[in-house]
């Protein structure tokens, strides 16, 4: 990969030696990087259940705020339904990726992870599914009590809701842990975070509110919609491993 | 781990003497005023008035050249941030931040220019069109880019992110290029957009190059001034960075 120090500078003392240089011999694959965070992460969050119970609340609030400000009417719900399902989705899924990397910097592990031999694409991918998993089990709750609070249309199609939830959270996830990521070492990094996000889920925000209206009215094709969450999520994954090794470089 | 400017693989831009002010400088700056000064006659009074649209029109002689002198500063943005990261060197991440900031200001007098104009013609000041919504996105993205920048620590560490950041929003443009098309192709256009661009009357063509030729002057010196200063700033930085080590 291009983004390593190049061909591979004297190991002083004083620098630090580029992670390749001092890898011991049977050091783990990707795969088992990957699934050791990924399980850390759950297992972890799964403990200490803070980000958990804060999106459950958080994501649960906005949608009662939201019945406050809108009459919570089937008629409204078929017009901008979609839009209502994905802000509660979107602000709870940024309190999963701020704490992904808050617990990082709090024990100075990212500098750990940084520096040990594993491949950094697959701790962040172990990241960004520990994510993933979180978010999805969010809206998995959520996802009914908007349907009852907001008196969701009989004839709305809820698998492809799950689709498009499926897509969606998957693209907010690849792009938010690698933010999340690239804001750790930041003053001000939970206010940081949406604004590095937001702009560039654009696509994505307005693939899955479509692709979700669709469905909540239950007639039309909302092929192309998922087509394009699909492409985001395929173009961002590869981007984030990509660039991976920029994010998590030690100085 | 403090020598981070020694012990990284950083290029001979962060060794090397921060660049003296050109002496050309100067005496660029003052073609640049007289160039805008010039613009503006060509704009407010040397230009026909448009037949249809009347005085409103003479807007069109900032908006257009500032849009795409703003767009032509972004690439510059992009292409500072790749040799940032291929090479690590001081004076690209120097230009980088140079072509972000005058981006955003020159992409914001047209997003200011733009609805002053589409007041009195569309009788609206902003619509959701294609055209309209991916000017302001990227706007929005390069600002947030400054606003990472401003958050993280001076450091090798600030233009690497910010680096990282410029391949996202560089990747994220043809994609909310595609998104907004077809967003917008699924609602019907709340106006017909009829720009001024068919066929452009010779005194008015020229007037537009004359826009342009000041906005490109503007730019190139405002982006001089700035990589410089930004250069600057870094080697203080340095210096100071030193004499505390020594302390």
């Amino acid at each position: 990969m291009h983004m390593t120090p190049p061909a591979a500078p004297p190991p002083t003392p004083t620098a630090p030696a580029s992670a390749t240089a001092i890898a011991p011999a049977g050091h783990p694959s990707p795969l088992a990087i990957f699934w050791a965070t990924w399980r850390r992460d759950l297992r972890i969050e799964w403990r200490e259940r803070q980000a958990l119970n804060a999106m459950l609340f958080y994501a649960l609030l906005v949608i009662v705020i939201f019945s406050f400000a809108f009459e919570a009417q089937a008629a409204l719900t078929v017009r901008v339904g979609g839009g209502l399902l994905w802000v509660a989705f979107l602000f709870a899924g940024l309190l999963a990726l701020d704490r992904a990397f808050a617990r990082e910097t709090a024990g100075d592990c990212l500098t750990g992870l940084a520096i040990s031999p594993a491949s950094r694409a697959a701790a962040l991918a172990g990241k960004f599914s520990a994510a993933f998993v979180l978010m999805l089990a969010i809206e998995g709750v959520i996802l009914p009590l908007f349907a009852v609070l907001f008196n969701a249309p009989p004839g709305a199609r809820w698998g492809g809701i799950l689709l498009t939830a499926v897509l969606g959270t998957w693209a907010l996830a690849a792009t938010g842990t690698y933010f999340s990521a690239l804001g750790a070492h930041a003053r001000q990094r939970t206010l940081l975070l949406p604004l590095l996000l937001l702009p560039v889920a654009i696509p994505a925000v307005i693939a899955m509110v479509q692709a979700t209206q669709v469905y909540l009215h239950g007639q039309g094709g909302a092929g192309f919609w998922l087509q394009l969450l699909a492409a985001y999520d395929a173009i961002f994954t590869a981007l984030g491993v990509l660039l991976a090794d920029v994010v998590l470089e030690v100085e | 781990m403090k020598q981070t400017e020694t012990a990284g693989p950083t290029g001979p831009a962060s060794t090397a003497a921060p660049p003296q002010a050109p002496p050309w400088l100067p005496w660029w700056a003052g073609v640049t005023a007289a160039l805008m000064l010039y613009a503006l006659y060509q704009a407010w009074i040397a230009a026909p008035t448009e037949a249809t649209m009347g005085i409103y029109q003479r807007i069109f002689y900032v908006h257009v050249p500032a849009a795409l002198v703003g767009f032509g500063v972004f690439f510059i943005n992009l292409m500072a941030s790749v040799w940032y990261l291929a090479r690590r060197s001081r004076a690209a991440d120097a230009m980088a931040v140079a072509s972000a900031e005058v981006g955003v200001a020159l992409l914001a007098i047209n997003l200011i220019t733009g609805p002053i104009w589409a007041k009195p013609i569309w009788g609206i000041w902003w619509t959701w069109d294609a055209r309209l919504t991916l000017t302001l996105v990227i706007w929005i993205m390069y600002v947030s880019y400054l606003v990472l920048r401003q958050f993280t620590p001076h450091s090798e560490l600030q233009p690497r992110l910010a680096a990282a950041y410029a391949m996202f929003i560089f990747v994220a443009v043809p994609v909310d290029y595609m998104a907004i098309r077809w967003w917008r192709t699924q609602h019907p256009q709340p106006v017909l957009f009829g720009g001024p661009h068919a066929g452009l009357a010779p005194a008015m063509l020229y007037a537009l190059c004359v826009g342009f030729a000041a906005y490109i002057a503007l730019a190139a010196t405002l982006l001089r001034l700035r990589y410089r200063q930004e250069q600057l700033r870094h080697k203080i930085e340095l210096q100071r960075r030193a004499r505390a080590l020594a302390e």
